[in-house]
């Protein structure tokens, strides 16, 4: 048998596969120089754009200059691919897959597709697949469960709600002792008492970091962890407030008001704070 | 349980007051949901979903906020001061509705 494969294809496959190893190489310099001084903003490191293309530039001018004609930046395509699995999710798991990850790849595809294929894929195809993802989730909650209540009952121990412990602050005392304290908070600006005094505007603040929880397998557990935790700084920032009014000698705060604020780098911490009328009834 | 923004209720005179209540609840951000919600977005029609979550972590914030005052003997909230925060997120969907206000018992 003789396959009469002519000698200038197959020197140009290898010229190809030489010029894509080329620009990945490349890339990948380009990528490890950026990421080794730190060239990045708002901690998004210039790289991620630079590299796949510096890739796929080289990969081109070699292309033209061996073979002729450009082969269609594969090694960009390597290098994307790279850079996001290197630094979003190696590199920087709080940040996680976010939109520009999905976004870009789905960019991609729909370049690669006729818009039918593409409709089916992003519409059709995802859709689908997160009704069944919902499911399956449901399913192996289930499963998870009955397992847990047969190793229960084989060992003998007795079964602890890993819920419940995580939460430190206990929800039933939510502004018991907020409303124990000598000082009477009022949400509206008149009170049926005679005032004797004003002393002005005070305020009670408090400021915590947020825990990013994109990626979970237990999101009820996450959030219910971080509402008891806003809950709780809340009644700190109540206390904060009545202890700086109390210095003053008032005995009630009138025109309460609470906000829900995030504040700092891509809103990474929360604060509240709770701010009212001081007066003496 | 009457629940009220203003300041006093008119016509019936208030006897006691009680304290704070407050209620909160969250509305996290969830794969599936911003999913079609996204879908939504793209297709167009409004984003039922969320209205739905909203109204329903709307009412629980308001059961808490009873339950409170009730524990309280207060038979009314005035002075009821709701509030809907977008905590962000880097998707920017976690939504946290909160209220608070004064329990009284009127006459």
């Amino acid at each position: 048998m003789n396959f009469n494969i002519p000698k200038k294809r197959i020197s140009n496959s290898k010229n190809a596969f030489l010029s894509i190893s080329i620009g990945t190489i490349a890339g990948l310099i380009t990528y490890h120089l950026f990421l080794h001084f730190h060239i990045a903003i708002f901690g998004w490191n210039f790289g991620l754009v630079f590299a796949p293309l510096v890739a796929g530039y080289i990969e081109t001018i070699l292309a033209r200059k061996i073979i002729g004609e450009s082969i269609g930046a594969i090694s960009a395509f390597i290098l994307f691919i790279f850079t996001v699995i290197y630094s979003f999710i190696l590199k920087n798991p709080t940040l996680g897959y976010n939109v520009i990850t999905f976004g870009s790849l789905a960019v991609i595809l729909q370049a690669a597709l006729p818009t039918l294929i593409n409709h089916f894929l992003f519409v059709v195809i995802i859709g689908i697949l997160s009704y069944f993802l919902g499911i399956f989730k449901k399913i192996t909650d289930y499963f998870n469960y009955f397992l847990k209540l047969i190793y229960h009952k084989i060992t003998g121990k007795p079964q602890t709600h890993s819920l419940k412990e995580s939460i430190e602050y206990d929800e039933n005392l939510e502004n018991i002792e907020i409303n124990s304290l000598n000082t009477l908070f009022i949400s509206s600006s008149e009170v049926r008492y005679k005032i004797k005094e004003y002393k002005g505007i005070f305020e009670g603040r408090i400021l915590f970091p947020k825990d990013t929880f994109l990626i979970s397998s237990n999101f009820e557990k996450k959030e219910k962890k971080l509402l008891n935790k806003l809950k709780h700084a809340k009644e700190q920032a109540l206390l904060n407030l009545s202890e700086s009014a109390e210095k003053e000698g008032c005995n009630c705060i009138l025109n309460l008001s609470i906000e829900y604020d995030t504040v700092g780098l891509g809103g990474d911490s929360f604060q509240i704070v709770a701010k009212g009328t001081g007066v003496i009834i | 349980m009457i629940l009220s923004s203003t300041n006093t209720l008119d016509n019936k005179e208030i006897i006691n007051y009680h304290g704070l209540v407050t209620g909160e609840s969250l509305i996290g951000s969830n794969v599936y949901k911003d999913l079609f919600s996204g879908v939504r977005d793209v297709v167009g029609g409004r984003t039922s979903r969320y209205e739905v979550e909203i109204q329903k972590a709307r009412e629980l914030t308001f059961d808490s906020m009873k339950k409170k005052a009730e524990e309280l003997n207060a038979n009314a909230i005035i002075g009821l001061k709701i509030s809907y925060n977008n905590l962000g997120g880097t998707m920017g969907n976690t939504i946290l509705v909160t209220a608070y206000g004064t329990a009284v018992t009127y006459k």
